[in-house]
């Protein structure tokens, strides 16, 4: 039963949203470098985190997928990685806007994290058109946990290269960068990490719970010995 | 504690930051949305084919096909699956269905 | 010899020897990376290069050359129907892994001795960087070897097959081509070859290389089951 808890985890969702957004407009300071425009960092840098945690996760069910070779984890997998893409999207767009309020251009190399980020979204984006390449279910399952796998180890390594290739002379970082943060501003933060990981959660077991009872309703289909509906989808997984 | 939170309220300054905040965070809140819809649709076919499945089922226990059933019950659980025999071939209905897991339903 | 290292030696020697024998496909990538050569001359419209410029149209060339050569890395085992010889066998399937990532290694390297020269013949003032770049080389098509072994023997398998390697492989080698040109970029400064850092890039191969042979070893069973 996927749905179960759902309710109480989007109740906790909606609460911490509230909080943190409260937090950020009414109680952190402003930033002395950058004023106002700082309080983007609250919204964009949870959304990465928690994205690329996401990605994370999603390695490790396909880990499990593959040692178990249950098709559940699969499924865990796929939604994981799928969240974490759509949440890249709102980190790419944020980090856009935050590029153009702060140095004028809507994008610019030399912010180490958000490139990384790019290269990684980039490289998750190919999950699906290799999903649906291949066609065999039970093989696009297993192949999709290797690269789910793969991509995870990739996503450290990535980070790393490219933090190296920064230029030492004019490093460009979005000013309250994790280390120095006042009092306030941490505890905000905090906050709004916890409100966007809550939000993962919960979009991502609303997900699985949709993707099960489309999955129950095929079932009943079957027993039914109604006649098969088509439009199964080539890339997502079934819950049953 | 209103108060508190009233009284440490910094302006809000309207120039040309603001709008980059704001535009950033509606970004953030419109992304939800849509998923929200995307989700409604997919509740939306789900509820057809739950309907159709119900529609469905009550034909088979009527025993006449092509009768439509005119009003479905919101609550679906308050009818039993069964499994209908209306599809059946010839042969298969001559010889029987070893696996019938479950009777149908007499009401 | 166990029967791992049997099959290992079998279907490395077999894949060397179809190259050997078909001599196709190493002189078109050879002649491929030098046109690709001339037309970065005219593109950027630079007769020598040094720095930077000269360490992205090296790699660049030296990566798309690659692209095309993973691609036909498994082809003969799925035309051949291969694959099925090599589930039968009672062997461990990472030999196969590891044949597959030495005769791409093999190859990766082979093809480089022939462009890197013709490389340094068109663009460089001297051929003083070339020694210490076979170092980067070396580990950076370990790196490729192993990363375009893993996922050409999914993607061959697929049914965008051409499109789909190349697709999944060049974000997967952005660390690999960031160390690879960060070493090389000094090493083919104007002045002569400097070391700025070169220990560090090559660490970051390493441990990339590292990764993702362990990786592959690990994993590779999982994509021969049936």
């Amino acid at each position: 039963m996927y749905g179960k808890g759902l309710r109480p985890l989007s109740i906790a969702t909606v609460v911490a949203i509230l909080t943190s957004f409260s937090l950020v407009f009414f109680y952190a300071p402003l930033d002395a470098d950058q004023g106002f425009i700082q309080k983007i960092f609250y919204l964009h840098v949870p959304l990465a985190i928690v994205a690329l945690i996401g990605f994370i996760v999603g390695g490790v069910f396909a880990i499990f997928h593959l040692r178990s070779g249950n098709r559940r984890w699969d499924a865990y997998s796929y939604v994981s990685i799928h969240m974490s893409v759509i949440f890249g999207v709102a980190v790419l767009i944020t980090g856009a806007i935050w590029a153009k309020a702060s140095w004028g251009h809507w994008w610019v190399w030399d912010e180490p994290t958000l490139v990384s980020f790019l290269i990684v979204f980039l490289m998750y984006a190919t999950y699906y058109p290799f999903r649906y390449a291949i066609e065999d279910p039970e093989r696009q399952a297993r192949y999709a946990s290797v690269f789910a796998v793969t991509a995870g180890a990739f996503v450290p390594l990535n980070f790393m290269a490219v933090r190296m290739a920064q230029s030492l002379v004019h490093p460009r970082t979005f000013g309250t960068a994790n280390g120095g943060l006042p009092g306030e501003m941490m505890f905000t933060f905090l906050v709004c990490f916890v409100a966007v990981a809550l939000l993962w959660v919960t979009l991502v077991k609303l997900e699985l719970t949709a993707k099960s009872t489309s999955g129950q309703l095929k079932r009943l289909r079957r027993a039914l010995d109604a006649p098969a509906q088509g439009g199964a989808s080539r890339i997502a997984p079934e819950v049953s | 504690m209103i108060g508190l939170l009233l009284a440490a309220t910094p302006a809000l300054p309207l120039d040309e930051a603001g709008k980059y905040v704001a535009g950033a965070y509606i970004v953030f809140l419109v992304l939800i949305v849509i998923y929200v819809a995307i989700m409604a649709s997919k509740l939306q076919r789900m509820e057809k084919e739950l309907r159709d499945l119900a529609s469905f089922a009550e034909q088979g226990r009527a025993g006449t096909p092509g009768r439509e059933a005119e009003d479905v019950p919101i609550d679906v659980e308050a009818q039993p699956a069964a499994v209908s025999d209306r599809n059946l071939t010839p042969s298969e209905a001559a010889a029987g269905r070893p696996d019938h897991a479950r009777g149908s339903a007499d009401e | 010899m166990t029967p791992s290292r049997t099959a290992f030696a079998t279907i490395l020697a077999k894949d060397l020897r179809a190259e050997l024998r078909t001599l196709q496909s190493l002189p078109a990538m050879a002649l491929f990376a030098t046109t690709t050569f001339v037309i970065f001359r005219f593109g950027l419209d630079r007769t020598t290069l040094s720095g930077s410029l000269a360490a992205g149209v090296l790699w660049a060339t030296l990566l798309f050359a690659a692209l095309l050569g993973v691609n036909r890395l498994f082809v003969s085992e799925r035309e051949e129907g291969g694959f099925d010889a090599i589930r039968l066998a009672p062997i461990d399937r990472s030999a196969l892994f590891a044949a597959k990532a030495t005769a791409l290694f093999t190859y990766l390297l082979v093809l480089e001795l022939v462009v890197v020269p013709i490389f340094a013949l068109f663009f460089l003032g001297s051929a003083a960087a070339l020694g210490p770049l076979l170092a980067v080389l070396l580990l950076a098509d370990l790196g490729i070897a192993a990363t375009g072994t893993l996922i050409s023997s999914m993607a061959v398998q697929s049914r965008a097959r051409d499109l789909l390697g190349p697709l999944v492989l060049l974000p997967l080698v952005v660390p690999l081509m960031i160390a690879a040109t960060g070493a090389s970029e000094p090493l083919l400064a104007l002045g002569g070859p400097g070391y700025h850092r070169f220990g560090t890039w090559l660490a970051v191969l390493s441990l990339y290389d590292l990764i993702f042979l362990l990786l592959g070893w690990a994993v590779f069973d999982f994509l021969l089951e049936d």
